[in-house]
C-alpha cells in the first residue's frame, strides 16, 4: 500500500518537476539549465527536511520521499551537462556538474540537520 | 470552445503524469527489492540513476533520427526517466554516508554516479544514434 502510495506521489512530483522547471526556464530565458537546478536543489532541501524529521506517520514518509523523488531528475541532469560541452569538458558543464552536487549535498544536509 | 483549449493544453502534461507513474513505479520496486539502511552504500539509487542516464541518451539520440508519436519526449524522457532517477535521494545518500563517517566511500558514490552517469548518457546518445 505505501508502495503504491510512494509510485502515485511519484508521478505527481513529475508533473510538478515538469510544470515548474518549465517555468524557471522560460522565466529566466537563459540558456544555462536552471530549471533542472531549481527543481534539484529543492527537492535536495526537502528530502533532507523530511529525513531528519522523526515520528512522522510512515505512509507520510512514504509519499513525501516518493514524490521527490519524481520531483528531482538525475538523468536530465547529465544529459544537460553533455549538452553543455562534453566531450571536452567544458566550463560551463564542469559548473552545472558542481554546483548542482556541492548545493544539493550541502542542501540536503542543512534540511536534515533543521529537523533532526 | 474553452473546454476544448484546456484538453489540448492538458495533454503534455497528462503524459508526464503517465511517464512518472511508470517511471516511479520501477524507482520504487527497485528500491523494495534492494533495501538501503542510511549509512549503508546506496547500491538501488546507484542503479536507477545510470540505466536510467543511459536509456535518456539513448532516446534522445534516436529521437533525432526517427519520428516519435506527439509527447513521446513527454512521456518517455520527462515522465518515465525523469521520475526513474533521482537527485534527491542521491543528495541525502551522500549525507548520510558522511554522518556514518564514510568518506571514501561517499566519495566514491559520487564518484561513480556522476562520471558513470556521463559515460553512460554519452554512450546510449553513441547507441541510440546508431541502432534503431
Amino acid at each position: 500500500m505505501t508502495l503504491l502510495l510512494a509510485t502515485l506521489a511519484g508521478a505527481v512530483g513529475a508533473v510538478c518537476r515538469y510544470l515548474l522547471s518549465g517555468l524557471v526556464q522560460q522565466q529566466t530565458r537563459s540558456d544555462f539549465p536552471l530549471g533542472t537546478l531549481a527543481v534539484n536543489l529543492a527537492g535536495a532541501f526537502l528530502l533532507g527536511l523530511l529525513a531528519g524529521a522523526d515520528g512522522l506517520p510512515s505512509a507520510a514518509t512514504m509519499a513525501g520521499a516518493g514524490f521527490l523523488g519524481g520531483f528531482t531528475t538525475f538523468s536530465t541532469w547529465m544529459i544537460e551537462t553533455i549538452r553543455l560541452g562534453i566531450p571536452p569538458l567544458r566550463g560551463r558543464a564542469v559548473a552545472n556538474l558542481a554546483l548542482t552536487l556541492l548545493a544539493g549535498v550541502a542542501l540536503a544536509a542543512v534540511g536534515y540537520s533543521l529537523t533532526n | 470552445m474553452r473546454l476544448r483549449q484546456l484538453t489540448v493544453d492538458s495533454e503534455p502534461w497528462i503524459a508526464v503524469l503517465g511517464g512518472g507513474l511508470v517511471g516511479s513505479a520501477a524507482r520504487v520496486g527497485i528500491g523494495y527489492v534492494l533495501p538501503t539502511t542510511p549509512g549503508a552504500f546506496p547500491i538501488a539509487t546507484l542503479m536507477v540513476n545510470l540505466i536510467g542516464s543511459l536509456f535518456l541518451g539513448a532516446y534522445l539520440a534516436r529521437r533525432e533520427r526517427a519520428a516519435t508519436v506527439r509527447w513521446s519526449l513527454q512521456f518517455w524522457a520527462i515522465g518515465v526517466l525523469g521520475s526513474f532517477t533521482t537527485f534527491s535521494a542521491f543528495s541525502l545518500d551522500v549525507v548520510h554516508l558522511l554522518e556514518a563517517n564514510r568518506p571514501m566511500s561517499a566519495l566514491g558514490y559520487v564518484t561513480a554516479s556522476v562520471i558513470g552517469g556521463l559515460l553512460l548518457a554519452l554512450t546510449g546518445q553513441r547507441l541510440g544514434s546508431s541502432f534503431g
